[in-house]
Order: C-alpha cells, then structure tokens, then sequence
C-alpha cells in the first residue's frame, strides 16, 4: 500500500511516529495524519458522496484516533487501525442519516445527476470537456448504484476494489471474520453487477 | 466449512487453489456462465479503481490544522480532569460534608425562631376558667363551647352553645 509520506517522512517508521504520539507529541501525529489524509477522505467520500460531510467524518475520525492512540498496540498495521476507526465513525454516521433520512439537498453526486445539460440556468457544456462531463455521469451512476447497498457492504467493496486491501485486513478493519467479509463482497458485486453491466460492459 | 458464497467469493479474487479449486468448478452446473461473470466482475473492479480513486481533498494543510486546534481544545479542556483525578462536575465529599452541616445549621436557626414566634403565649384566663371549670355533660350533653382570640388586639370571644344554664363561676367579672 503506498502513502503519501515525503522521504524526509518516510525516515521515520510509522511505529516511531505512533510511539511518539502515544507520549503526547502532536507533532508526531500530525505526520501520521499528512500520510493517511488523502486516503481516510477518498475513502469517506466514496462511502458518503459529499466533500463537506467526508472532511468532517475524516476529522471525527483522527480525532478519534488521537484520544485512543494510547490503546493501540501495533498488532496490525496504523493503516488498518485507522481504518477500523474510519469505517466505525462513518457506518455509524450513514445509519443515523438513514433513521433520520435527511440527506440528499446536499449530496453532490445528486447535483451532479440532477443538473440537465440542456438547462439555460445550467452551467454550459461547451465550458466543460466532453470526456470530463461523461466522467461525471459515470461517477454519479456509480455513486447511485453505491447509495444501494447497506454501509457494511458499501465498506468491504470498496476497501477490495478501491483500496487493494486483502480479506484479513479488510476483517480486521470492520471488526469481523473473513467468512463475512467474502460474503459481504459476493452480496455486493452480485448487486453493483446487476446495476451497473451496462456501464462496465462499455467502459 | 466455506459457504458457497465465501468460495465463490475466492473464486473470483484468484485465492481458491489446489484441490478446493477443482472441486469447486467441478461444482459449477454452468461453467461458461460462470467465467462470463467473472469477468463481469473482474470488469466491475477495474471500474471502480479507475473512477472512485484519487478524489482530492484539497485544503490539506487546513485539515491538518483544524485537526490540531480541535485536539488541542480537547486536550486543554480534559487536562483539569486529570489534574485532579476526579470529574470536575463531582464535588470532593469533604466539601460535600461542609456544605451539608452548614445547611443543617442554618436549617436548625431558621427553625428556632420561627417555632419562638409561634409559641403560644398565656392561656386566656377565661379558656382557662371553662376549662377547669368543665361542662356537666349531664346537664348539658350538647355543649360546646370555641374561642377565638387575637392576641394583636388583645380580644378573645368565647362562642358557648346548647348549655342548659350558666354556671355561676362563669359569670363575667
């Protein structure tokens, strides 16, 4: 798995770092969260689809990760350790959205499904590229297809197919066994292939 | 014991091998419709690694040091806390123990007074003369005699009903 640690980062091991942080250094952590940053907020926003509510759920997250650090023992990797924290604060987040059912005014890939090319009030697509705008359709059909499945699902696909994590890791990150990772990913590409062949089919 | 689905599940990801391999496609009633959803699946992955990857965050430094005021707020906010040992909410139960026997005291004050004030003070000399005196209850069984004073203004009446006749010792003097 590739970070984002410059080489004057990399220097220092990220059980170093975690030892660090697990004396009280902030600046210790801050290193750990530069490394992890990128990858905790593309993670949230393919679970949540709005910029706004993954940055929040990514500071949650962190957050979460520093007042508990002390409890980390370096069996598995920081990587998967924050995972189990990202995944945990943003499952239980999409199940209060559900109970709630607010959601969707601000959810961006809405905006963009919703907005018709034609529109006079829309912005023109002469001013966007062609390639960009039929990226987006596909983004927003791949997002909708997403919003289907139950936030445990909608976690173990993408930490296979996004983020190349093997079924311990993924396991051990959402705190369950394999079995139920394998079958949580069967029951969600059976869904995501059922909503979205046409599209891979041509892509 | 794997689940058809966790085999399948493996099946795809290339992690089923050996003997549980063949087994396992053995066990498939239509192979080419299975391979034909493989590679849908396969298809499916490739899909969202290119369209879900890489969705910038922008702002780094920010996240970086918003995460650090909150932390900081946090750490300042929970540092009496720990000084202390104990939740500051929680009252030690020495001063617990203080505030409870000065409102005690004070309760004890309070109460001296106003029971002072409302001590009755001396009997009406004419409650006290029926009193002593007493109705025959044979002479009058209907008796009944109430009084109402206002020590204010030094006025107390005497309400007497049903008695057959008034003793002498009664009479006013």
């Amino acid at each position: 798995m590739d970070t984002e640690a410059t080489p004057a980062q990399a220097d220092v091991s990220e059980l170093d770092l975690v030892k660090q942080c697990q004396e009280g250094n902030l600046e210790a952590f801050d290193q750990l969260v530069s490394r992890y940053r990128n990858r905790v907020f593309g993670m949230i926003y393919n679970m949540v689809h709005n910029e706004q509510d993954a940055w929040d759920l990514a500071q949650d997250s962190f957050l979460k990760a520093w007042k508990s650090i002390g409890r980390f023992r370096g069996q598995s990797s920081f990587y998967t350790w924050i995972y189990r924290i990202v995944t945990n604060v943003t499952i239980d987040w999409l199940r209060k959205k559900q109970v709630k059912g607010f959601g969707g005014e601000f959810d961006d890939s809405i905006q963009l499904k919703e907005i018709d090319p034609a529109s006079r009030t829309a912005p023109q697509a002469a001013a966007l590229p062609h390639k960009r705008m039929e990226r987006h359709e596909i983004r927003a059909r791949i997002d909708e297809a997403i919003e289907q499945l139950s936030p445990e699902h909608r976690a173990v696909i993408l930490m296979k197919e996004t983020e190349d994590m093997q079924y311990h890791e993924i396991a051990e990150a959402l705190g369950c066994s394999i079995g139920t990772v394998m079958s949580r990913l069967f029951y969600a590409r059976k869904k995501l292939q059922s909503l979205l062949k046409d599209l891979y089919e041509d892509v | 014991m794997k689940t058809f689905e966790e085999k399948w599940t493996a099946w795809l990801d290339g992690e089923l091998h050996g003997e549980e391999l063949v087994a396992f496609e053995a066990s498939l009633p239509d192979k080419a419709a299975a391979e034909a959803e493989k590679r849908g699946a396969l298809k499916l992955g490739d899909l969202l690694k290119t369209q879900l990857q890489n969705r910038a965050m922008g702002n780094e430094e920010f996240f970086n040091h918003q995460l650090r005021e909150r932390i900081e707020k946090e750490t300042e906010t929970a540092a009496p806390r720990e000084r202390t040992g104990t939740p500051r909410a929680l009252w030690p139960i020495s001063r617990l123990a203080w505030v409870g026997a000065t409102a005690l005291a004070v309760f004890s004050i309070c109460t001296f007074f106003v029971m002072r004030e409302k001590a009755p003070t001396d009997q009406s000399q004419y409650l006290t003369q029926i009193l002593n005196a007493r109705v025959d209850p044979a002479m009058s069984p209907n008796a009944t005699i109430s009084m109402f004073e206002s020590k204010e203004d030094k006025v107390t009446v005497l309400w007497v009903e049903g008695l057959q006749f008034l003793p002498a010792e009664y009479a006013t003097k």
